[in-house]
């Protein structure tokens, strides 16, 4: 019912800001993303088309930015993550990852003049959630809709509620950056602490900050680039990504 | 006792390397009590490593124990105690620890153990393996004779890069008491590395996933940490900067706090200017540079950053990138280290051209890291290079290497400081070749022993920085009279204490300095300037007490005493005090067990009699004073005549010092006559059980209970 409604709020905002009310699907999407967005104060456009859900989340405020060069690889942006927002210390759930860079960089102790961190050049590179713009391979992936952006900062956060811990989020996210709670049994990843991340205040190189969003996305490879996308999902998404 | 909740991994590993066999006991269980750390290690050697036990028999122990706060965001943790029976200590080997930071502290923690205890002696080489729960003796057939940096790479090939890998060199293997342990590059436990070598044991690699748990409220501790940030200083605690500036009402140009506004990281791609304000929390990396500390202005240039240990923000493992020295000498561009590691090469040479902050000093120093972190060398703390420079300038080596021996060595090139030298003599050392490497290996007892070069040609000459055992000084009357004196007389190697110098050498004026130890140890003469004593007082002596129990509490919670305490701070409006009960406070949020400040002290005082009871044990006399707690004749000469007590001269009066080790023993409640603590001292720290032990081979003083 709810989706009923978003959709009607757009076919609405469609028409005073000049559209024709009669609108193709992919025009419709593209109004969704882009143009009517600021009608609304919701991040995420929920909309039907033939039977299968189609979910368009608006681009996130806030960013982390690191700068590796700065970085001294103490973690203790890591141990901030995990120690102030979950009450114990551990690296393997923070959501800033250093440490897997930091003996050998990201390509790891393959020797020779390339290798980087602590054994190579020096270089410790920070590993951040990039809070991708639509589609967000971590919440295209969840069956259960889990990851949803988060209203103040658009982050995209882990609703742990519904969270089943099928771990399709950590396949699919192209930069490994998701972490998985053993305890709980439920992905984690970074929510930019509502707007005032714990990682940023800890770093004592100032080589972490919080700026205003946008797109890393496309600015180096992917580590992985295992797409996930559930089966009644994809039905949806082949309507605009043909194959 | 109340429950624990936290802090602790949990588990201490046990592997005997004989039979194959992994255990694990409950750490909680078994070693609340002292801890961690040294604390474990000393309880393991006490209760299993009997008496007459040598340093390379299976029946010798060696502990890996770190403590309740590393692994947590606790500023400066990251240590690991290797405690054993150490082969440099002569004529005979007593119990002693290295201490290594680096990451392997966190990493055994999170993979869930407190301590790894390895035990009997293994039939051909191997490494171990320790990933979460899964633990498994692994062959080293491959890696046997290979350097540290290979032996790392090839393990973490093996692990996966994350993980932490801790391994001999060829030092160790050859077992060559002057041998490391080393981790993450350049951090390393030294003389540990034989005893290693001779279980067969290559390394231990370890990966965790798992956690430290604060028991406490998060937000409590939030607060904790942030306010143990606003109380640190540079490096070593100096709490007041080496260079003037508006923010800071003093400046001190011998304090480690050299990260001055406007210096900049010159290797950093691109290069980074520090900037910002002395005291935000955001630039604390910067304030200490071990590069520009050691090597003067020209390291700035070739900083690429500071690194260092898990959870601290002072980064005192300054990473230098020289190019120069990859076509001159052939080594990596890249070296990190800091203090004796970052000078190793250069101290073998009596000149440099430029002096110490000169080119030639820089390469020395290169070089010095890139072949002893990978041979796995030991210093001794700087012993190693004085003694070389002793035994080759007063015609020793001459007169004892066979002339072709001799001739094998460019002498040319050692006297005129050429860095080139240490290409022909760490390796000889790392592999026992020759006599000269053979004996320099040895340690300075065994050294002297093998050419019966009698000890008092090394505790006379103040130059040459001997102390005891086999082993040098570490902050003694140097820095701090009387107090420096008691504390080097109490180990079994150097005391690798910093609990005293750290505040002595903390930047700020004498009388600030004497108004924080009115607070903290009850009078103002508790401190005197440095190189600028006053006779003997009690109130000296009760810091020295809070020194040793603050470096054993350090050394048993995983936290750096090379940083700690923290009792001055940089905040004027502090008065300049910091916090006495940090330790405490922490331990009481990590554990949920509360601990006063007065508690844990004396959990640490326990660990501290723990050793010296170990020490009694092993040495077979209650006689500490007349046979230990020896002090060398040179700290009572002075070159330029000066007396003690006048300003300027680091001279120390023996008389006073008598007194001073009396007043010592008098505030630890140990006997005055023999220096041993007495039976009512034992039960006070409940070690009940250990001077049931001694009473046993009446060691007590005072004869049978």
């Amino acid at each position: 019912m709810k989706s009923e409604i978003e959709a009607e709020m757009v076919v609405r905002a469609a028409k005073e800001a000049g559209f024709c009310a009669t609108l193709s699907r992919r025009q419709f999407l593209f109004l969704c993303a882009g143009a009517v967005t600021s009608l609304a104060a919701l991040n995420t456009w929920r909309v039907w088309g033939a039977d299968a859900p189609i979910v368009i989340t608006d681009n996130a405020k806030g960013l982390l930015l690191a700068d590796p060069s700065r970085c001294v690889g103490c973690l203790r942006c890591e141990l901030a993550c995990t120690e102030f927002n979950d009450g114990r210390a551990q690296p393997s759930l923070a959501r800033i990852k250093v440490g897997r860079n930091m003996n050998f960089g990201p390509e790891g102790p393959l020797g020779g003049a390339r290798m980087q961190g602590a054994w190579g050049n020096g270089l410790f590179i920070q590993d951040t959630c990039r809070q991708c713009p639509h589609p967000v391979p971590c919440a295209t992936a969840c069956p259960e809709n889990a990851i949803q952006a988060a209203p103040e900062t658009g982050a995209r956060i882990v609703d742990t509620s519904a969270c089943v811990g099928c771990r399709l989020c950590q396949r699919a996210c192209p930069w490994n950056m998701i972490g998985f709670d053993e305890q709980s049994q439920k992905a984690t990843k970074c929510f930019l602490c509502q707007g005032v991340p714990k990682c940023v205040e800890a770093c004592p190189s100032g080589a972490l900050r919080y700026v205003a969003w946008r797109d890393l996305t496309r600015e180096a490879a992917p580590r992985a680039a295992l797409l996930v996308v559930p089966p009644e999902k994809a039905k949806g998404c082949l309507d605009c990504h043909k194959p | 006792m109340a429950e624990v909740n936290g802090g602790f991994a949990g588990k201490v590993l046990r592997v005997d390397l004989s039979t194959g066999k992994i255990s694990f006991d409950d750490s909680v269980e078994k070693y609340r009590e002292v801890l961690g750390g040294t604390g474990i290690g000393y309880k393991v050697l006490w209760e299993e490593v009997p008496a007459g036990t040598g340093p390379f028999d299976g029946a010798n122990k060696v502990v890996f124990a770190t403590g309740v706060l590393a692994g947590t965001g606790v500023p400066c943790n990251g240590r690991t105690a290797v405690t054993t029976l150490f082969p440099s200590c002569w004529p005979k080997p007593l119990v002693a620890s290295g201490h290594m930071g680096g990451q392997f502290a966190a990493k055994l923690k999170y993979a869930g153990y407190d301590a790894v205890i390895v035990e009997g002696k293994a039939d051909r080489p191997v490494w171990l393996f320790i990933r979460d729960g899964r633990v498994e003796i692994r062959d080293a057939g491959h890696l046997w004779g290979a350097g540290i940096r290979r032996t790392t790479l090839a393990i973490s090939q093996e692990m996966g890069p994350e993980s932490v890998v801790a391994a001999i060199g060829q030092a160790g293997e050859h077992l060559v008491p002057l041998s490391v342990v080393m981790n993450s590059v350049s951090h390393s436990a030294g003389g540990v590395g034989a005893v290693m070598g001779a279980k067969n044991l290559k390394a231990i690699g370890v990966q965790g996933s798992g956690s430290v748990r604060i028991a406490g409220d998060k937000s409590e501790w939030e607060r904790l940490v942030k306010f143990h940030l606003s109380i640190l200083g540079g490096n070593n605690q100096h709490v007041v900067p080496s260079f003037p500036h508006p923010q800071s009402e003093y400046y001190n140009p011998s304090s480690r706090w050299v990260g001055a506004p406007g210096k900049r990281w010159g290797a950093a791609e691109p290069p980074i200017e520090i900037n910002g304000g002395l005291y935000d929390l955001n630039r604390i990396a910067f304030r200490s540079n071990s590069g520009a500390f050691y090597l003067g202005e020209q390291a700035w240039q070739y900083t690429v950053r500071g690194n260092g240990c898990t959870g601290c923000p002072l980064r005192c493992h300054t990473i230098l990138k020289v190019p120069s020295v990859a076509a001159k000498y052939g080594i990596r561009e890249v070296a990190q280290n800091t203090c004796g590691g970052m000078v190793f090469g250069r101290s073998f040479f009596k000149q440099l051209s430029g002096g110490l902050f000169g080119p030639a000093s820089l390469e020395a120093c290169m070089v010095g890291m890139h072949m002893a972190d990978d041979l796995g060398v030991w210093c001794n703390y700087g012993q190693l290079q004085r003694d070389l420079i002793k035994l080759y300038y007063d015609g020793t080596l001459k007169a004892e290497l066979g002339s072709a021996e001799y001739a094998s060595f460019p002498w040319d090139k050692y006297e005129n400081g050429d860095p080139a030298f240490l290409f022909e003599i760490l390796p000889r050392i790392a592999r026992r070749q020759g006599e000269l490497g053979h004996a320099l290996g040895l340690g300075t007892g065994g050294l002297l022993a093998h050419w019966s070069i009698p000890e008092e040609a090394w505790t006379h000459d103040a130059a040459c920085g001997y102390w005891k055992l086999g082993h040098p000084k570490h902050h003694a009357n140097e820095d701090d009279g009387q107090c420096g004196v008691i504390i080097n007389t109490q180990y079994n190697r150097d005391p690798q204490c910093h609990s005293h110098v750290n505040f002595i050498r903390n930047g700020l004026p004498l009388a600030v300095q004497k108004k924080l130890a009115t607070e903290i140890w009850g009078a103002p003469e508790a401190v005197d300037g440095v190189g600028d004593y006053t006779p003997m007082n009690i109130h000296k002596a009760r810091r020295a007490r809070w020194s040793l129990v603050r470096k054993e509490l350090h050394d048993s919670l995983g936290l750096c005493n090379w940083m700690g305490p923290w009792v001055a701070s940089p905040l004027k409006e502090r008065g300049y005090t910091g916090d006495d009960s940090l330790e405490s406070r922490f331990f009481s949020l990590a554990t949920g067990q509360r601990l006063s400040r007065e508690d844990l002290d004396r959990i640490g005082e326990r660990i501290f009699v723990l050793h010296r009871a170990l020490t009694i044990r092993d040495m077979g006399s209650v006689e500490m004073r007349s046979r230990h707690d020896l002090t060398p004749p040179w700290i009572y000469q002075a070159p330029s005549g000066a007396q003690a007590f006048t300003k300027g001269s680091i001279r120390m009066d023996s008389q006073d010092i008598a007194k001073a080790m009396e007043l010592f023993y008098e505030v630890m409640g140990w006997e005055k006559a023999t220096g041993a603590p007495t039976a009512e001292a034992y039960t006070r720290l409940g070690l009940q059980y250990v001077a049931e032990g001694l009473a046993v081979k009446n060691l007590v003083p005072g004869g049978k209970r």
